[in-house]
């Protein structure tokens, strides 16, 4: 028998913690941004942006892309721990006791509210120990130099370190399309690091993102 | 707030509301107090109304794993407030936009819409014996709003 009063937590239902008219809040007059709990936004422009791009480029020119990774791998350990703050705050349930579903769904709207496109979860290779991500409308593959490889190394280096931390496990990220190659969305494999690793050679010779798959779970 | 109502509001900044206007926002001043009351009522009966619809569910799916249909449940009590809001304010934005999105993806993850398509049947049944036809009237193309969106799927 089910109880519909115990289902409610004092008499509240938790809904979408990241709607945006809800989350995001502004101070106009101290030129501020912030979410709901008072934490500070930072809004990019596409100039910054770009910045970001042709600045490390000129600096470091090919280790850029191993510094945007390492800057995506230190922004997405932060931003795990704060994710997780906020959903175990808002819906008052452990982390370890809530669906994957839900979490990820959670983190999709998560994404979205702070203007970094849409995110998806393909787990059709999950057995084999890889997990697909896709996300699209992304602004750091629109804002991306030109180039003939994929490009969002941020990205790649944020989810090799969230999932590492949700999994207990070290994994790494490699992606396999690009928007800013004209692909309908970005596709970021994840493994463990020996796995993965003889996709690196199947990017370069720019092989789909399916057969790369294929062959990772063939091995 | 009604977005028509809260257009005029922008508009008249800088001078008198005209006569459509005033007879715009007047129409809503006069049906707030059914809306109020409309949205009393809800307040009051939900757990009753929701328990039985619970109920009966559960008979409806003897098999099904509770998990499944308190999420269900959830669900449509979600939807009967969001619903409930956007009658008191006449604004259908809390449903089309904060509801759905929120929704859709939870029925996506899940796969609940043949327990939420019984259960939005039953939930009608039940809020129509609870309410008034004229409160009914106000709650119902809100919440065929959110029930046909949702099953449509």
């Amino acid at each position: 028998m089910i109880s519909v009063a115990d289902l409610l937590t004092n008499n509240r239902l938790p809904s979408n913690y990241f709607a945006a008219e809800t989350y995001v809040r502004s101070e106009l007059e101290l030129g501020l941004l912030e979410n709901r709990r008072g934490d500070r936004l930072l809004a990019m422009p596409e100039t910054l942006v770009q910045a970001i791009y042709s600045g490390l480029d000129k600096e470091t020119g090919q280790a850029s892309r191993l510094v945007l990774y390492n800057c995506g791998r230190w922004w997405g350990k932060n931003f795990y721990a704060r994710f997780c703050e906020e959903l175990t705050d808002y819906y008052k349930t452990p982390i370890a006791d809530m669906a994957m579903g839900e979490f990820i769904q959670y983190l999709q709207q998560c994404w979205i509210v702070h203007g970094w496109g849409k995110f998806n979860i393909d787990r059709t290779a999950s057995h084999q120990g890889f997990l697909t991500i896709e996300t699209w409308n992304s602004p750091f593959a629109a804002h991306a130099p030109k180039s003939d490889r994929p490009i969002c190394f941020l990205d790649a280096g944020i989810f090799s370190a969230f999932f590492s931390q949700l999994s207990g496990r070290e994994l790494d990220c490699i992606q396999t399309t690009c928007e800013s190659l004209g692909a309908d969305r970005n596709r970021f494999i994840l493994g463990l690091a020996e796995r993965l690793k003889p996709a690196e050679s199947m990017v370069e010779k720019q092989l789909p993102h399916e057969e790369i798959i294929q062959k990772l779970t063939d091995n | 707030m009604h977005p028509q109502i809260a257009a005029i509001f922008e508009e008249a900044e800088s001078r008198y509301l005209k006569a459509e206007e005033l007879k715009t926002l007047s129409h809503y001043v006069d049906s707030l107090p059914e809306r109020l009351e409309a949205y009393r009522q809800l307040q009051e009966k939900e757990l009753d109304v929701m328990q039985v619809v619970a109920d009966r569910l559960q008979d409806g799916f003897p098999q099904e794993d509770t998990q499944m249909l308190e999420r269900s449940i959830k669900n449509a009590l979600l939807m009967l407030r969001y619903c409930a809001l956007a009658m008191l304010l006449d604004n259908e934005f809390f449903v089309k936009e904060r509801l759905l999105s929120w929704l859709r993806s939870t029925q996506q993850t899940y796969n609940t819409q043949t327990i939420d398509a019984t259960l939005h049947k039953l939930l009608n049944l039940q809020l129509s014996q609870a309410l008034s036809s004229q409160q009914m009237s106000l709650l119902k193309p809100l919440l065929n709003l959110a029930q046909t969106a949702l099953l449509e799927q």
